[in-house]
């Protein structure tokens, strides 16, 4: 049997495939401005990858926050039960998961395998990856590289603004001063870190810590996450997809769940969504 | 007759006015683009062009705003807060509280009957009610920042904005865009957005019953009825609403000096 979890964050969509076994496959690719029309798109990649037509999938689950767009998902479950899943799978013994995504950030308590508490960001973009994005764009640098470049730093630049679009002003002023990147990098690196360990301070940090999301491919951001937190964290070898791994954990299950007869294929048709059949 | 001049060297625009023993003789308004000493002087210059004057005809000059220090003259520095309050204290004698949305923080000063500050809230560790956002919005929307006033004035269905962060809404503006949602609406939205916050920066401080809104954002139409309406006031609007700090600066200033002859 085959099951598929797809995770449409604000900024990345994910795809996991997965067997009785294990993954298959994972993807990940840009959700791009018109997100939710793209979902079969991505599945589509995955299935191609995975050597599998549509109708050998058993279960779909959609996560992300653009889960209620899959029109082909049997079911949908929120991204943090999602994430606590796949990062339980990956590290059993994770006690606090630091999700750092696109467009917002959250702090999730698991013990034996289940949430006990969560906290979240999403109505200010500093203490998310999207902080990074625009810093990226402003030195007109890649957002892949500029957490190696502010590890390079060894002193890293004073950054009294916590907003975001203040930030951006504050980075070229000090451009202007004569600091260097990596200096400037450093400094932005380590408020960001300030303002997401303050953040998840609120729920108890415990070990084990995993980070996941875009943030954790950031190596000058977890290093200075980790300087904050006082011991070391762990880090998924793909940090991006613990969501929708999550969500594949979770399709196997509701899969065994669902009774024989019930079993019988759904009519399930792989298209896109348009954005207009739909009153929200 | 003594001559005086304020400097107002704020974060994007420098702003200078000549005033005599009565009247604002003028004003001169140019960005800063980068380089704030030579904008501070080119707009002196120029100010001192307009009303025919010489830098050696002025009494007393007085400076404020993020760049002041940057004036190459000898002038005085004054902080910006103290001269806001004193420029509408000279416009409006009647207002005792002002509202000011600049580019980088947004502003709620209330004032005695002598124009001095009684009370101030600002905002100015986040974007969300500032000036900025209108400058991005607008680059988003393609359109000039001074056409964003009227457009919002025609909006009948204004979009709601799910946070007052301003990088998440300007996210949420081209989602919005994408959808098919009338610009017009979308600006309105954002102008509402920001009233509430201002209107909570009001209410902090007390809301006074006669209330002038001054900086960049006075500029826009469409804000200033969105945060009458938000806050129930009729708000003054100077004639020219980014002169007013640089007013306060001249008048100040020469307070400050005591009558030099």
């Amino acid at each position: 049997m085959f099951f598929a979890g797809i995770d449409i964050g604000s900024t990345i969509t994910k795809v996991v495939i997965k067997n009785e076994e294990g993954i298959l496959v994972s993807t990940a690719q840009p959700t791009g401005a018109e997100h939710r029309r793209l979902a079969h798109e991505v599945i589509k990649g995955a299935l191609k990858k995975a050597g599998l037509t549509f109708d050998q999938i058993d279960f779909i689950v959609a996560t992300g926050y653009g889960r209620i767009n899959v029109p082909f998902a049997d079911a949908q479950v929120s991204e943090i039960t999602c994430h606590m899943r796949g990062v339980s799978w990956l590290f059993p013994g994770v006690s606090t998961v630091i999700d750092i995504g696109g467009q917002d950030c959250k702090g999730i308590k698991v013990a034996g395998g289940r949430m006990r508490n969560f906290i979240m960001n999403d109505k200010c973009a500093a203490g998310t990856g999207r902080f990074l994005e625009v810093i990226s764009d402003t030195l007109g640098l890649k957002l892949e590289d500029i957490g190696e470049i502010s590890l390079r730093s060894d002193n890293p630049a004073g950054v009294s603004k916590t907003c975001t679009i203040f930030a951006e002003q504050e980075v070229l002023l000090r451009l202007s001063e004569g600091v260097s990147v990596e200096d400037i990098l450093a400094g932005l690196h380590k408020a960001l870190a300030g303002r997401i360990h303050s953040m998840v301070s609120k729920i108890k940090i415990e070990k084990d810590v995993v980070i996941t999301g875009g943030g954790a491919k950031n190596a000058g951001l977890c290093k200075y996450l980790e300087e904050r937190i006082g011991f070391p964290v762990l880090i998924p070898s793909e940090p991006l997809i613990t969501g929708a791994l999550g969500a594949s954990i979770l399709a196997q299950e509701m899969a065994a769940k669902t009774s024989a007869d019930e079993q019988v294929k759904k009519e399930r048709k792989l298209e896109a969504v348009t954005f207009f059949d739909k009153e929200d | 007759m003594l001559y005086k001049a304020g400097l107002d060297i704020g974060s994007v625009m420098a702003k200078a006015v000549i005033m005599d023993d009565r009247d604002i003789l003028s004003y001169s308004i140019r960005p800063i683009n980068g380089n704030f000493a030579a904008a501070a002087g080119a707009v002196l210059e120029e100010t001192l062009a307009k009303a025919g004057l010489f830098l050696e005809k002025l009494d007393v000059i007085g400076s404020t705003g993020l760049g002041a220090s940057f004036l190459s003259c000898p002038h005085m520095e004054i902080t910006d807060v103290a001269c806001q309050g004193r420029g509408i204290n000279y416009l409006f004698p009647s207002a005792r509280m002002v509202i000011e949305v600049g580019d980088q923080s947004s502003r709620v000063i209330k004032l005695t009957e002598k124009g001095k500050i009684a009370d101030c809230i600002i905002n100015d560790r986040c974007a969300a009610g500032s000036g900025r956002i209108l400058q991005i919005i607008a680059k988003v929307l393609r359109i000039n920042i001074n056409e964003l006033g009227g457009l919002s004035l025609k909006s009948t269905n204004s979009v709601r904005f799910s946070t007052g962060c301003s990088v998440f809404a300007e996210t949420e503006a081209i989602s919005r865009i994408a959808e098919g949602t009338k610009m017009e609406d979308i600006i309105a939205g954002l102008h509402y957005a920001m009233a509430i916050k201002i209107y909570g920066m009001a209410q902090k401080a007390k809301l006074e019953d006669i209330c002038a809104f001054t900086g960049g954002g006075a500029k826009n139409l469409g804000l200033v009825k969105m945060i009458g309406e938000t806050i129930g006031k009729n708000l003054l609007v100077p004639e020219e609403p980014f002169i007013t700090g640089a007013i306060g600066a001249a008048l100040m200033a020469l307070e400050k000096a005591g009558s030099p002859c």
